[in-house]
């Protein structure tokens, strides 16, 4: 009983992290977008470091956003194109426990790299210091819930041909509140207020997006790969 | 045996041919009802003390809030009725009400914007009504571009209810992020509308309007879903009964 | 009324600009949202009679070549 349900989670879980590690400069491209485009602020602003202190926190929640957006295309695409999405489709396990273990996998490769190198963002964008701390809490959980809802998105569009380009359009909506609390949680930090509170508002959304979202991902992914 | 008034409900047939009956009617009285409201609300009531006459056009933007907001619920759950019944009936009631939906939050956003203008001197203010109003447009567009995007409409028609569902259980969460956000970077809020406040003659027309603008949008929706009738049924033997007199 | 006269009900004390555009542009996107589906409703049936029509066109000439003249 435990014991099946466990082998669909980290089964597709070590699945996706060997074919991630493959391809390893694919599956780095997020994080390279990530730093990169942080560059494109002071030289689309300001050099200034006291106003990119007041930005930074924000600006790295939206690139953050972005990468996880880029990448959360290629979480079913990649299986569909290579026919092995019909064999997760017809796993005796219960479909959400593999998404699971492949949105788990999605998360370990983009949101935790994202995560670990966002203090290097915060010195290249003069982010306070007190914001470091918020900043790693906020985005170990934000996009944690990015990669879950993002799922559902790619799901829902993985049999189109321009999925890609749809999956913002849909799944942008559903980010707006987490990148609300998220930038909120570094915001109170750096103003000396108690951050933990916007921090659990994220906590709370983590937790309902882990319980809906691989069913509503699951559901999405029966129906359009039926095509 | 009860359930029979519902399975008959869902036969696009049945629609089609009560609409035809009862849709006259209806339009009717919507018009009588918009037309009242809208002469009541430009020409009769009293202006508004701090903000004069460009406040009249609360009678045209909250009603329309109003119905983008519900209009969403009414997709969705016409989204549910299809998936948990097969209904296909649902499924175009579902697709029609998307484009009412997006131009009426379209309607409530220029509207908005329009008249923060006068009253606040500038055309866009990031505020958690207008935020949150732009968020619902985006949504619409998502389910409407969904739809369009499949070329089965059985997948269509359920990556769409799926999508609305989803949004619907956002739709709450994205609100009362928007407002605490809003909040956050704006201590003195301006509420666009005090109904609450608002005097009795300048709340009935608004009222009326309100009472219109659902009658409008019933109107809409049943001539929209008519028109899908007609697209997905055409090849039945029953549309070409409609046709049949006409033909030479 | 509440404004003395037809000409003060378009001004509307220097509002009239904007009060006017927002009942005419909402206006217009109501129309249209009535007039479109009456549009591709008559659409729609015509199509249905062409297929009709060519049904009938077709059976009658597959009828022709079968029997007599």
């Amino acid at each position: 009983m435990g014991h099946s349900i466990n082998s669909g989670y980290s089964a597709w879980l070590k699945r996706d992290l060997l074919l991630a590690y493959r391809r390893r400069g694919e599956a780095a491209s997020p994080l390279i977008f990530f730093v990169m485009v942080s560059t494109l602020i002071p030289l689309g602003l300001t050099p200034e470091s006291s106003q990119l202190a007041e930005i930074a926190a924000g600006m790295i929640w939206v690139m953050a956003l972005l990468a996880t957006l880029l990448s959360v295309d290629g979480l079913f695409a990649n299986d569909y194109q290579d026919g092995s999405l019909e064999q997760l489709l017809i796993t005796p396990q219960l479909l959400p426990m593999p998404v699971l273990g492949k949105i788990t996998a999605h998360w370990l490769t983009t949101g935790l790299p994202l995560t670990l190198a966002s203090p290097l963002l915060g010195v290249m964008l003069s982010l306070p210091t007190s914001g470091y701390l918020p900043m790693l809490c906020s985005l170990a959980l934000g996009t944690a819930c990015l990669s879950l809802t993002g799922a559902v998105g790619a799901a829902l569009t993985v049999s189109l041909r321009k999925g890609g380009l749809f999956l913002s359009l849909l799944v942008i909506p559903l980010y707006m509140p987490v990148i609300i609390f998220g930038t909120a949680t570094i915001s109170y930090a750096i103003d000396g207020l108690n951050w933990l509170p916007p921090l659990a508002i994220l906590g709370a959304l983590f937790a309902a997006s882990v319980a809906l979202c691989p069913l509503a991902a699951a559901g999405a992914l029966r129906i359009t790969s039926a095509n | 045996m009860s359930w029979q008034w519902f399975h008959r409900l869902g036969s696009p047939r049945w629609f089609y041919q009560t609409s035809t009956r009862w849709l006259p009617l209806l339009a009717l009285i919507a018009a009588a009802i918009l037309i009242s409201g809208l002469v009541w609300g430009l020409a009769i009531a009293p202006a508004d003390a701090k903000q004069g006459n460009s406040f009249r056009i609360i009678y045209i933007h909250v009603p329309a809030s109003f119905l983008a907001l519900a209009g969403y619920y009414i997709m969705a759950i016409a989204g549910a009725v299809g998936l948990i019944w097969k209904m296909k009936l649902s499924y175009m009631v579902m697709k029609s009400a998307a484009p009412i939906g997006a131009a009426l939050t379209f309607i409530a956003l220029v509207t908005g914007a329009i008249w923060g203008k006068p009253t606040w001197g500038t055309y866009w203010v990031w505020d958690a009504r207008i935020t949150s109003m732009l968020i619902l447009l985006f949504l619409y567009l998502g389910v409407m571009a969904l739809q369009y995007a499949y070329h089965s409409i059985d997948a269509a028609s359920k990556a769409g209810a799926i999508l609305a569902l989803v949004g619907t259980v956002n739709i709450p969460i994205i609100y009362k992020s928007v407002d605490w956000w809003y909040t956050l970077h704006q201590p003195a809020t301006i509420k666009f509308t005090s109904a609450p406040s608002m005097h009795i003659d300048m709340f009935l027309p608004l009222l009326v309007m309100i009472v219109g603008f659902y009658l409008f949008y019933a109107v809409a929706l049943i001539l929209h879903t008519r028109s899908e009738i007609l697209r997905r049924e055409r090849k039945t033997a029953w549309v070409r009964e409609l046709i049949e007199p006409e033909a030479r | 009324m509440y404004f003395a006269s037809f000409q003060d009900l378009l001004a509307m004390d220097g509002h009239g600009i904007y009060v006017w555009s927002a009942v005419i542009i909402s206006l217009l996107v109501l129309a249209w949202l009535i007039v479109a589906p009456m549009l591709s409703r008559r659409a729609l049936l015509k199509e249905v009679a062409r297929d009709i029509l060519r049904e009938r066109a077709r059976q009658s000439s597959s009828t022709n070549t079968q029997g007599e003249s």
